[in-house]
């Protein structure tokens, strides 16, 4: 196809080929197309299937507004080929399409329509009940757009940003670009937002005159200019906003171009006022076959001609209600395009201006004629017109017919932020009644049509933004206002939404084959409300979101109800406004994670790492997942440990021991010197959040630790439940600051005497024991005296910077004793075969501390402290019916240990088991689990469902605990 | 999220900063008196105002500070303080 190559309005250009590939075949399109641009210029007239129909559908709009440009590319369903730029080497593919777009294997679904009416689905499908599966399975054959494989995985680069802006500007139009000019003279940082890939709106591609023989597209370029010379206006193009939440929370995303870093970007814009400049699109003309390709709106022919240098046809009859319509005709008609007939809606009121250039360039005007259907068997081959009440009729053959009903403002950003809107009967728009705080609309969705009006109108929204930020704009306001006023106010516009016609193959919404008959057959079975209807019909509901069904739903609804006050009102529309990637919402998906300060030494001793919390930790040290040699070692010789995930506290000041009496169970004035005191925290309901040790440094002075889990929001919890009491305390977390090893072993003694000069002898430092001292004098640490893993052990705290050095200063002193690195899932059976309790394992949300039988901890006097969960464990400690933590063996000791997680049943759902491994150390299988009071007593079987274990299950007996070294014997020597 | 808080030390800020701590009920009931009801009442039995409710927040990810704002729990913004205020129930 020949393409204008000289045309100024251009955004193309010619002599610059990209490649593309679309049902096998290799075309050419241009630098600047989209991918729909670059297929009708290579003579592609289908583009896809309906969803239900199987009708063919080709360019309406050009800007996305429905499926019918939805394509496949590059293996992405759903893309929206109107508004997606051709890239070197695309693979582009229809959607919904059995063969081919031209010959569709489904075609004849759409002779089905009969067998479809509204809410069939409700209708049918119901009775009787095993139909659905079997219906459900051949409908998905026929009905849909893009298909997803089970295994897709999305391709692209995403990215966010967040920036702030004084004012934000949603729509680049002339009023826009007027609005976000005003307001940057003001000395306000402000956003524009456009959805096209340039600024300029509806002026950009346009010949007729602005102004002193100015062009229309020229002035939209000066604008654009004098945009992108102020530096306080930041501009995204190819950036659709799709969300408007309160306080002036504005959400976008952007399409990046070739120098882009990103495919697609999500942009959230915290602004203090908004602008809302998003024009106009125009109103789908109602008539028989209105879809078929051929059939497009002035914007699309007119855009396709000026912006991509397509002419849409050869020739063409219009059917229009705007002098928009007439502007295309002889505009097109100059570029070469054949015009049989020019149908307008309205009897008169054309601009006279206007109709004589038609007259001298002998178009026909039939005013107060209409389309009422498009002929042809796939695309449009002839034309029927008629007169608007149905009397007399004309028919031309055409292989273009330009139709549209008028215009309709894009008032989708007003209704996301809750404005209210009426129907207006001079313009025939839903236009704002009342605006949300700090949000001011303008421009062409006001009704105004006169360019000069709508930049004025644009300079008042702007300079009010201003004011709503603080300037002071009276005076440019006043004048702004005057000469709004100065010019031609709103335009008296169409307000015809149904050719006269019966409807049958009347699409009010592309996406769903909604038909106006359909509409008439919800009407008629009761549905009077618009929403209702859109529910019942589905029109509105795809991924166009209501851009074809949007505003003629709610007028053929009023009008075929005769509704007298035209209470109507669009419907309700939702965010995302246009069809967004899950993708682009995720962003960059970045993996914000921690790592200990021992990271890399873990990493390149063989470290396999897992994500736990928010932290990123060696789990194993060989591909052994059972753990064996790790275990071992630290039962016969000694390990090392990476605890520094544990969170970290110091807590000082004057009323620091009234905020531990707080929050901890235990009676914390009761904490020896050189001594560590372990303590749990619980909720207000006595559940269990947290376990960890408590020291007292000096007066005043306290250090302590909490689980992993629980670092982030223990300082939050202190500070929540004292807020009230005026405390005079400190505190900071030290989680990252400090790091932990785990010495723990018969031999860690020995590796410890190796490198400090301190004594560490059983009686200098004895079990629960709190010394501070340094290594190798030179490193500070913190020693306490634990034993989680049930070995003799002692766990180092030191800053954060040390922890490699004393890493490797014990990996060297512990060499002569077999040292070595254990994981996460060898400290996990270790403790487990000690039962000392994680939380979150053996415990959840609802598990109080009597049900894990830690209700020792609780001190019951110190009742003046109001301690946090006191109450409820006073109120649970004889509850009955609750779960208990009981120790398990399975009878037979080779059996395989149960899934952590499986349920304990017997007729009903008894418990859960928390965590079963083979112990090595036992050689038994053992676990804990949590089980109803009646199952708790030792020797009571427990019958254990794994999922997916059909009939089969296993079983285990409940034992004492602890399982290994039941005297603590190891811990203490 | 649209809602922005005003920390009394950093300002107004992004709602994503701040933790929620529910509503204002005052300070905790001293514990010897203290039967289940009322005990439940504080702990866990709101008021769900349509309308202005004075709300703990704490300014997670900036100072750390807990306070009360006025926020109206229909258009999830920030008020003032209303001048009548209805008793708790």
């Amino acid at each position: 196809m020949n393409r204008f190559n000289q045309l100024l309005t251009l955004r193309i250009d010619p002599t610059r080929k990209k490649a593309f590939t679309y049902l096998g075949k290799t075309y050419q399109g241009a630098e600047g197309d989209t991918v729909a641009s670059a297929l009708y210029a290579n003579g592609v007239r289908i583009f896809a299937r309906s969803l239900k129909y199987h009708r063919p559908r080709g360019l309406y709009s050009l800007d996305g507004e429905c499926s019918n440009t939805c394509m496949e590319v590059d293996g992405i369903p759903n893309v929206r080929a109107e508004n997606t730029l051709l890239k070197n080497g695309m693979a582009v593919k229809a959607q919904n399409v059995k063969g081919t777009p031209e010959k569709d294997l489904l075609g004849f679904m759409d002779k089905m329509s009969w067998a479809m009416p509204a809410g069939f689905y409700y209708n049918t499908m119901h009775k009787p009940a095993m139909i659905w599966p079997i219906a459900l399975k051949q409908i998905r054959k026929v009905a849909g757009l893009g298909k997803l494989a089970p295994d897709f995985a999305m391709t692209g680069k995403y990215d966010e940003i967040f920036p702030t802006a004084d004012v934000c500007v949603i729509g680049g139009g002339p009023a826009g670009m007027s609005a976000a000019l005003s307001a940057a003279e003001n000395g306000l940082r402000v956003i524009i937002l456009e959805a096209r890939p340039w600024l300029g709106g509806f002026f950009e591609y346009r010949v007729a005159e602005y102004q002193n023989e100015v062009p229309l597209y020229q002035r939209a370029r000066d604008l654009a200019k004098q945009v992108a010379d102020t530096p306080d206006i930041r501009t995204f193009t190819h950036t659709a906003m799709v969300g408007a939440y309160s306080n002036n929370l504005i959400t976008a995303f952007q399409i990046g171009g070739a120098n882009d870093s990103f495919d697609q970007r999500y942009i959230e814009i915290r602004a203090q006022s908004v602008v809302v400049a998003t024009g106009c699109i125009e109103r789908p003309l109602l008539f028989d076959n209105n879809e078929k390709p051929g059939v497009m709106q002035i914007g699309c022919a007119h855009r396709l001609a000026r912006t991509y240098g397509l002419l849409a046809g050869e020739k063409a009859v219009f059917s229009i209600g705007h002098d928009l319509g007439l502007e295309a005709a002889i505009d097109l008609f100059d570029l070469g395009l054949k015009i049989s007939c020019v149908a307008d809606i309205r009897e008169d009121g054309q601009d006279p201006g206007l109709v004589e250039i038609m007259q001298r360039k002998k178009i026909p005007l039939l005013r107060g004629w209409v389309a009422t259907e498009a002929h042809g068997k796939k695309t449009l081959n002839k034309v029927t017109l008629s007169t608007l009440q149905g009397t007399r009729d004309k028919e031309f053959s055409c292989d273009l017919l330009v139709a549209s009903a008028g215009m309709t403002p894009v008032t989708g950003p007003l209704t996301l932020a809750q404005a209210k809107l009426a129907f207006d009967n001079h313009t025939g728009f839903f236009l704002p009644t009342q605006l949300p705080v700090k949000m001011h609309a303008a421009g062409r969705m006001s009704g105004l049509n006169d360019a000069l009006a709508i930049e004025a109108s644009g300079r008042c929204a702007g300079l009010q933004a201003a004011a709503d930020c603080g300037a002071s704009v009276d005076a440019n306001l006043d004048e702004a206002r005057t000469s709004l006023e100065s010019r031609p106010g709103p335009v008296k516009g169409s307000k015809m939404v149904t050719a006269p016609v019966k409807g049958d193959k009347t699409f009010i919404c592309f996406d769903e084959d909604t038909t106006v008959k359909n509409i008439k057959q919800a009407i008629e079975k009761g549905f009077d409300v618009t929403e209702l209807i859109k529910r019942f019909t589905s029109a509105g509901t795809g991924p166009g979101q209501g851009g074809i069904p949007g505003h003629n739903l709610p007028l053929f609804v009023a009008q075929y109800n005769a509704d007298p006050d035209v209470s109507a009102k669009p419907t309700t529309i939702r965010p995302p406004l246009v069809p967004t990637f899950i993708a682009t919402y995720a962003g960059a998906n970045h993996d914000m994670c921690k790592r200990t300060p021992l990271h890399a030494l873990q990493k390149k001793a063989g470290g396999v790492f897992r994500r736990v919390g928010v932290w990123n930790r060696a789990r194993y040290f060989s591909q052994d997942f059972t753990c064996r040699d790790e275990i071992d070692n630290v039962r016969n010789n000694v390990g090392l440990f990476d605890a520094s995930t544990l969170g970290k506290f110091k807590i000082w000041g004057p009323d620091a021991l009234k905020a531990l009496q707080r929050v901890y169970v235990s009676d914390m004035s009761k904490i020896s010197d050189g001594k560590i005191k372990y303590s749990a925290m619980c909720n207000e309901d006595a559940c269990l959040i947290d376990d960890g040790v408590v020291i007292k440094r000096g007066k005043n002075d306290y250090y302590f630790t909490t689980s992993t889990a629980r670092a982030g929001a223990t300082v939050e919890w202190i500070r929540y439940h004292t807020r009230y009491d005026g405390w005079n305390y400190s505190m900071v977390n030290l989680t990252d600051a400090f790091g932990v090893i785990n010495l723990a072993g018969p031999d860690a003694r020995k590796v410890l005497a190796e490198i400090t000069d301190a004594d560490v002898s059983n009686d200098a430092f004895p079990y629960t024991g709190y010394r501070e001292f340094k290594i190798k004098n030179t490193i500070p640490v913190r020693a306490m005296r634990l034993g989680f893993v049930g070995e003799l052990s002692y766990e180092l705290h030191a800053p954060s910077s040390y922890m490699p050095a004393l890493w490797e200063i014990l990996e060297d002193a512990g060499s002569e004793f077999n040292i070595r690195n254990f994981g996460l899932e060898a400290q996990n059976v270790l403790r487990m075969e000690r039962c000392h309790v994680i939380i979150g394992a053996e415990s959840e949300q609802r598990t109080t501390l009597h049900d894990v039988g830690l209700g020792f901890l609780w001190d019951r006097t110190k009742t003046d402290a109001k301690t946090v969960g006191a109450f409820a464990l006073k109120q649970t400690e004889k509850q009955a019916g609750r779960l208990k933590l009981v120790g398990f063996k399975t009878e037979d000791s080779d059996a395989r240990a149960p899934r952590d997680g499986s349920i304990i049943v017997d007729t009903k759902i008894r418990g859960y088991v928390c965590i079963a491994r083979h112990s090595h150390t036992l050689d038994e299988v053992i676990g804990l689990a949590l089980v109803d009071e009646s199952l708790a007593k030792i020797g009571t079987k427990l019958e254990i469902y794994e999922d997916e274990c059909g009939d089969k299950r296993l079983y285990a007996v409940v034992a004492p605990t602890p399982f290994y070294d039941p005297e603590a014997k190891r811990l203490k020597m | 999220m649209a809602l922005t808080i005003t920390c009394p030390i950093c300002g107004k800020r992004n709602g994503y900063e701040f933790r929620f701590g529910g509503e204002e009920k005052g300070p905790r009931p001293a514990a010897h008196g203290l039967n289940p009801e009322t005990w439940c009442d504080y702990v866990h039995n709101n008021n769900c105002v349509a309308g202005v409710q004075k709300e703990w927040w704490s300014h997670r990810d900036g100072c750390g500070s807990w306070f009360t704002i006025f926020r109206n729990t229909l258009t999830n913004l920030e008020a003032d303080e209303p001048e009548e205020r209805y008793e708790q129930v």
